[in-house]
């Protein structure tokens, strides 16, 4: 679900720069750990920029988007291209904030919520909570940005590399069924993944051993020393819009996006402490 | 999200379309007999491309029930289209397929897996360039093809079984679509047993466990890829080879170098 968030907020994004310049506006998205292929992406990212260009009226050509599936290549580019607005993974967002002067702007609105929750699938009765996991297998699709599962999704009480032996996948039913079939020990499962679980046959056998705290979603951030308060509440209103939109409405039916709302002041300040405390 | 649904939202987006071709695409008839035989064993892979469209140039002049209730004019326009490299023509050659297959079940084929596979190949072709249109088509796909693998397992060396896999390998995964790996690895390990002489079975099969696995299943995935190389290659499949061979070759492309590779590289 994230990379859709990414592919509309990168597309909506981009409207807030257009006035910049003349030039092409570089939109730079980062999606560290996604299997995507940066040339898809690329081209995909390209088409939503030419229909958010065409609804809002814009010359066509007039953004362009970046994107990588490497944290590291995120970092390169963000110090070397210095883009006035990016889409982040909350980790990369955490870790880059200070250095890049990032501001979350814009979240999506899922389901009625704001906040996610992570947790850990185990079999009923297998393993009551994390300690009784240690040295277990721990499967999914969510287990790439290990610093961040370490000092947000765990707050900091464990390290998923040393506790767990991680068992990452491309896709989180090929994981849940291995659980099921007794070759996983537990999988971690994000919110929306864990929603639909009632639709697995296996569902029933399956119970949480862990349950993170409410985590925001992480949506588009913008660079605050490159760009204005009007340009950030220009973006945010043509977000709003979004899902009023008829071409973007469908979309964010599509992929189950209620909305996009502004970021209320403190909502990533939990986050912000355990990232900061994580470090030390 | 994959980086299938990201591909199926940048093409649906780019396209806006709604709806499936409708214009015929015009065929040279110049050279064709004044009778052309239109017994739907007589096309395959091999036919040329002329003789097709002499054929589907007849059908369109045919309203014979007994002919139009057949697979036949949907596998015509399946074959042109396969072959077919300008992808305005083939999207429509898809579309008519698509058209006369619908009308072969309006005609009481309802239950011929022949039709249905090639209903869902022709519309898999038909709207893979417009994810919008495959979001909108993707349940009747799946449920068309389901059928066919049920009905005619066997048609064209396990197309149905085929097509089906790569759905599965190509659609979102759970929990937003129906892509599912595991299921399409079952489909195409069962098929290179049961058909071992299709190319395509092969390489779908290393795409497949490249998916799954990558690797871990790197020998299995070069071992496959090698089969189907040598099928592709071995004169057996006409026009169909050179899309098969250019597939083939855009994803070993995209394969990291093997530790053996990197030491002859060096």
């Amino acid at each position: 679900m994230k990379i859709i968030f990414v592919l509309l907020l990168a597309g909506v994004g981009s409207v807030g720069v257009a006035s910049r310049a003349q030039a092409a506006q570089t939109i730079l998205v980062c999606y560290p750990g996604g299997p995507v292929d940066a040339a898809e992406a690329g081209n995909a990212l390209s088409s939503m920029l030419r229909v958010v260009e065409r609804v809002g009226q814009w010359k066509s050509g007039t953004f362009e988007s970046a994107f990588t599936s490497r944290a590291d290549e995120c970092r390169k580019l963000l110090a070397e291209r210095k883009p006035a607005f990016a889409i982040t993974s909350l980790g990369l967002y955490l870790e880059l904030a200070a250095r890049h002067h990032l501001v979350p702007v814009v979240q999506p609105r899922i389901k009625g919520q704001t906040a996610e929750r992570y947790r850990i699938m185990v079999k009923k009765g297998a393993f009551a909570d994390l300690a009784a996991l240690q040295g277990k297998t721990l499967g999914g699709s969510v287990l790439e940005e290990t610093e961040y599962l370490r000092r947000i999704v765990f707050a900091g009480r464990i390290d998923p590399s040393r506790h767990f032996s991680l068992k990452p996948s491309r896709q989180a039913l090929r994981s849940l069924r291995a659980l099921a079939k007794g070759e996983l020990d537990a999988v971690l499962v994000n919110q929306q993944q864990y929603d639909a679980l009632g639709g697995l046959p296996f569902a029933k056998d399956l119970e949480a051993a862990f349950t993170s705290e409410a985590i925001p979603l992480m949506g588009l951030v913008a660079d605050e020393k490159a760009t204005s308060a009007g340009e950030r509440e220009r973006l945010t209103r043509a977000l709003q819009g979004m899902c009023q939109d008829s071409e973007g409405k469908k979309l964010c039916e599509l992929f189950g996006v209620e909305s996009f709302e502004p970021v209320k002041p403190g909502t990533f300040d939990t986050a912000r402490t355990l990232w900061e405390a994580g470090s030390k | 999200m994959t980086r299938r649904l990201l591909v199926f939202l940048g093409a649906a987006l780019a396209c806006g379309c709604g709806h499936l071709a409708t214009d015929l695409v015009p065929l040279d008839l110049s050279g064709c007999p004044t009778e052309v035989g239109l017994a739907q064993d007589a096309f395959d892979c091999g036919s040329d491309s002329a003789l097709l469209s002499c054929a589907l140039g007849a059908l369109r002049q045919d309203d014979r029930p007994q002919l139009r209730r057949t697979a036949l004019g949907s596998k015509l326009c399946k074959l042109l289209a396969e072959r077919e490299a300008d992808p305005s023509r083939r999207e429509r050659l898809a579309a008519e397929g698509v058209r006369l297959a619908e009308e072969a079940l309006a005609l009481g084929a309802e239950d011929e897996g022949a039709v249905n596979y090639f209903l869902g190949a022709n519309l898999g072709m038909a709207v893979r360039d417009h994810a919008m249109l495959a979001f909108q088509n993707l349940s009747r796909l799946h449920e068309t093809l389901k059928k066919a693998h049920e009905k005619a397992p066997d048609v064209d060396q396990g197309g149905p079984g085929r097509i089906l896999a790569m759905l599965y390998l190509k659609a979102p995964p759970w929990p937003k679509g129906i892509g599912d790996v595991d299921r399409a690895l079952e489909l195409l390990e069962g098929l290179v047993e049961r058909h071992p002489g299709h190319p395509l079975n092969h390489l779908f099969y290393a795409q497949a466990l490249w998916q799954a696995e990558e690797d871990g299943a790197r020998a299995a995935v070069d071992r496959e890829l090698g089969e189907a190389g040598r099928l592709i290659e071995s004169g057996r499949f006409g026009s169909c080879s050179e899309p098969w061979r250019k597939e083939l070759g855009a994803f070993a492309a995209g394969l990291p170098r093997t530790e053996s590779e990197k030491r002859e590289g060096e």
